[in-house]
């Protein structure tokens, strides 16, 4: 009897320590998603991916911050001037993405950022690549569309490319128009599974209409 | 209750681990002492660190107490792993990351190549600018655009750096092209046999090539197919002289393709005044057909088959019996094959390859039937290894059986010849700045029954972040031509020395190199065997005592930064060679070298317009030809080369596939180029070697059907 209490004390204490544990992630996850909103240099972003990366070195099995590091490389590869690491930064997405990959398979945010990717190589030099990543970006989203229809990212994404396509190869605003139509849609009936997962793109899709299709 | 006390013993602790909290400080730098601003410096297993600021300094507070493992990471940089006991307040810790040696990072050995590919960075063309220079959408009119490539007009190759047209292999998935062209007749050059599009990576080397390769004294071209198609795709093309379709198939591992196609310019040539006198204009049935299948993560298994039959002839000049002419009738046939696979089975990337080619010509030649016929199967394998961080060793092994038979009426002569060769090569990264390549290469030929060993030595040594010096040394070896072979048979390998330094920069949107070169010919073979077009001379008897030498500079500057969506790039030859060789009484200039070479490409996307235009510029300094009037071995000289010519690709969609409708001119300003001139056997009597036509204008229109368009 006394055993089995020391049993049942001891099973108490670890419930209470992972989920204090979980608190502090979700603490610092939160803190983390709360300070993306605000950020701008490439400074900032590097601080950023830094603390993911951190987070997931501590976690190992969570694959958000390896989401959300991947993520943030990508949009320092965009933002940074210089062009000569502009692939440097998206070789680190790739690896860390694949982590992110690795621990929760067939996720469809984890697709869109596989295209998000593709798109970075893109439009480092979109003459001479198209051949080699136009295929495979579309490719990746379409999969995040298969894994689940209600995400608005791959058709936000999608959108912007086709809106910097020229017209001759089926792009230009009026026909990424109807894309981000469906997308907005999306965007506004979409739930996200909890407070941690992804809702990057809204604002900034609601931006660009504003700005790119005066009413 | 007992959760109470639990959460008690918690509480109890909490003011105990505040109290414990330790603040690092330091600062974190390179081995240079230049500061690492982004690193990441945390505490193993923890949420605790932060990321290095501007001037590298950081600072951050950890509760953690005890052993623990501080970690700096910083890509391209060793990552520092230190234990460390925290002590209660403040501890400064100063890092340096050593940096990361990896072949990402480090300099690439580039001495004596361009290389075009999407994959690779720091490569001065990109596969589309192979596709869109020059009005002819081959090759090797591309390649003539680059320095150290010579504008020879009256005959199909790649002359580089003063050496001949069979001084050049091409190479194919690792393994030699026994013919590369079409087969031509007299002064007529033919075009490359392979369709640009079919490569995803180009690697042109004037000189001083890897040990993978050999039997070229001057010059490889080496090509790399396509892996996996990218989709299902069927094309359809229109020229003004034929027709062809393709069809690629891809499924989830396995793709094929079929492609076929039928040229015949005799419409073409009724209406381009020809100064050539055709009895049938050329006309040629090509086949090919590709096969890949993906057998594991890596192994790639790719296989090429490519049939053509050809059929042409003609009239041409009789100098000794104006206005006679002579019949010349040529029906090539060709069969080529490759077959590789590549895999990587554990540390190895290893490399497997058969090919077979079988290369027929028929020729009536004033009534004398000739007939030729060349077949060649060669395997080749390599593997290649990361021996540590700094080393990878590639080595592997060769083996070539070429048949050779020849009918000239009733007279046949056939040889056999086995070429076996091994090689061995070392890339050794020093530090990312400093690489070298280091290489042997021996090999065998059945024929001279001669061994030799060929050492090959580069190293690239970068000077910033973007310009970089590189030196090459390397011995080549050569058989001697079949023509040779078959009249004598104590020849020796023919070799050359290659001593090349050059210094290049590649920014972001320009490129500057330039090159100085010194090459040393021996043994280069001599004798003659035919006396045309060098009537009247001594005949040299045969023996491998022939010499030689070239040296020059060769520059390249490519802008697309300057103007506005223009790209440009100019290249310049000097050159300055001789030799004695074949049939050269003495060392002379050869017929196939220009002093100066000068050639400008300017390419501009016209986005209203949907189009693709460039314009290529090419000026070489005349060559020599043989006059027999002159005391004087090839003392005289053409008028300079100049050429100016125009593409203009239109983009179009129709019925949502894309088309592609090609124009091009060559030679658009009507230069009056003469490439030569043939004598009559008692040297009375010229005639200029010319261009086919003054002008030449080509019109294709090429379809795609089923390119999704994913937007949609």
């Amino acid at each position: 009897m006394k055993n089995a209490a020391a049993i049942l004390l001891g099973f108490f204490c670890l419930v209470t320590f992972t989920r204090a544990d979980d608190t502090k992630y979700t603490e610092a996850m939160k803190n983390n998603l709360e300070q993306m909103k605000s950020m701008q240099t490439v400074q900032d972003m590097v601080d950023l991916t830094n603390s993911y990366l951190r987070i997931a070195n501590a976690e190992k099995t969570k694959w958000l911050p390896y989401y959300y590091a991947s993520y943030l490389t990508i949009l320092t590869s965009l933002t940074d001037p210089d062009a000569a690491k502009k692939d440097t930064y998206l070789d680190e997405a790739v690896k860390t993405l694949a982590v992110a990959d690795s621990l929760q398979p067939n996720e469809s945010e984890i697709y869109v950022l596989k295209g998000f990717l593709f798109a970075g190589r893109l439009q480092i030099d979109p003459m001479n690549r198209y051949m080699q990543y136009l295929q495979p970006m579309n490719e990746a989203y379409e999969k995040a569309k298969v894994l689940d229809p209600k995400n608005p990212r791959p058709e936000y994404l999608v959108g912007m490319t086709t809106f910097y396509t020229p017209e001759q190869f089926g792009g230009g605003a009026k026909a990424a128009k109807s894309i981000f139509e469906s997308s907005l849609k999306k965007f506004n009936e979409f739930i996200p599974k909890d407070e941690l997962m992804p809702t990057w793109g809204k604002d900034q899709l609601e931006q660009f209409i504003k700005q790119n299709y005066p009413q | 209750m007992k959760m109470n006390r639990c959460l008690f013993l918690a509480a109890l602790m909490l003011p105990f681990l505040i109290n414990a909290q330790t603040r690092i400080s330091g600062k974190i730098t390179d081995d240079k002492n230049s500061p690492l601003p982004g690193a990441n410096i945390y505490i193993k297993d923890t949420y605790d660190g932060v990321t290095s600021k501007e001037d590298g300094s950081f600072s951050f507070r950890t509760n953690e107490k005890g052993e623990v493992i501080l970690i700096a990471s910083f890509v391209g940089y060793k990552k520092y792993e230190s234990k460390l006991n925290l002590k209660k307040g403040e501890m400064k810790i100063d890092i340096s990351l050593e940096e990361e040696i990896t072949q990402m990072n480090a300099v690439v050995v580039s001495a004596g190549s361009f290389e075009a590919s999407d994959e690779k960075k720091g490569v001065i063309l990109k596969p589309l600018d192979v596709v869109t220079t020059g009005a002819t959408a081959d090759l090797y009119t591309s390649l003539n655009t680059l320095p150290g490539a010579q504008k020879v007009g009256e005959t199909e190759g790649l002359f580089v750096r003063g050496g001949s047209a069979s001084e050049a292999k091409t190479i194919i998935d690792e393994m030699i092209v026994q013919k590369p062209f079409s087969s031509s007749v007299p002064d007529l050059p033919s075009r490359g046999r392979f369709s640009p599009m079919m490569f995803k990576g180009t690697v042109f080397s004037t000189g001083g090539y890897s040990a993978q390769y050999g039997q070229a004294l001057s010059s490889a071209l080496i090509l790399k197919t396509e892996d996996m198609p990218k989709q299902t795709i069927t094309a359809i093309n229109t020229m003004v002289f034929g027709f062809g379709g393709a069809h690629t198939q891809r499924w989830e591992n396995t793709a094929f393709s079929f492609e076929g196609g039928y040229y015949n310019l005799n419409p073409y040539n009724n209406v381009f005044k020809q100064r050539v006198d055709w009895d049938r204009s050329p006309s040629s049935i090509d086949l090919s057909t590709n096969f890949r299948q993906k057998l594991s993560k890596n192994g790639l298994l790719k296989a090429f088959v490519s049939y053509n039959k050809s059929d042409l002839s003609l009239y041409l000049p009789d100098l000794d019996n104006i206005p006679n002419k002579t019949y010349y009738e040529m029906k090539p046939e060709n069969i080529y094959s490759n077959v590789s696979y590549r895999d990587i089975v554990g540390d190895w990337n290893l490399f497997g390859g058969f090919s077979y080619s079988l290369d027929k010509d028929r020729i009536n030649a004033a009534g004398n039937n000739i007939s030729q016929d060349q077949r060649l199967v060669q395997t080749k394998f390599t593997a290649n290894k990361k021996l540590n961080e700094n080393i990878y060793l590639t080595f592997g092994a060769e083996v070539h059986n070429t048949l050779y038979d020849d009918t000239y009426n009733q007279l046949n002569i056939k040889l056999n010849e086995v070429y076996t060769a091994g090689f061995a090569e070392g890339d050794i990264y020093f530090s990312n700045d400093l690489a070298a390549k280091v290489g042997i290469r021996a090999e065998h030929s059945k024929v001279l029954n001669k061994f030799n060993i060929a050492p090959r030595i580069s190293f690239a040594y970068r000077l910033g972040k973007y310009d970089q010096l590189n030196f090459a040394y390397g011995r080549f070896y050569q058989t001697p031509e079949k023509n040779f072979l078959i009249q004598y048979d104590k020849f020796d390998y023919e070799n050359a020395d290659h001593y090349i330094a050059n210094y290049q920069y590649i920014g972001e949107n320009r490129t500057f190199r330039a090159e100085i070169y010194y090459k040393q010919y021996h043994n280069l073979v001599k004798g003659t065997v035919y006396n045309y077009p060098y009537f009247n001379l001594p005949v040299v008897p045969f023996s491998s005592d022939g010499k030689g030498y070239a040296k020059g500079l060769d520059i390249f500057w490519r802008d697309s930064w300057t103007i506005r969506n223009c790209d440009y790039w100019i290249s310049y030859s000097y050159l300055d060679t001789k030799r004695e060789y074949s049939n050269y009484p003495t060392m002379a200039f050869p017929t196939f070298a220009s002093p100066h070479t000068f050639s400008i490409v300017f390419k501009r996307w016209f986005e209203s317009i949907s189009s693709f235009v460039a314009l290529t510029y090419v000026h070489a300094s005349g060559r020599p030809y043989f006059n027999p009037n002159n005391p004087e071995f090839l003392g005289d000289h053409t008028d300079s080369y100049n050429n100016l010519s125009a593409n203009i690709s239109y983009v179009a969609r129709w019925f949502g596939s894309y088309s592609v409708i090609f124009f091009s001119i060559d030679n658009i300003a009507g230069f009056a180029n003469v490439y030569g001139y043939r004598y009559s056997s008692d040297g009375k009597i010229s005639n200029p070697v010319l261009p086919a036509t003054l002008r030449s204008a080509f019109l294709g229109v090429f379809i795609s059907i089923g390119e999704e368009n994913p937007y949609q």
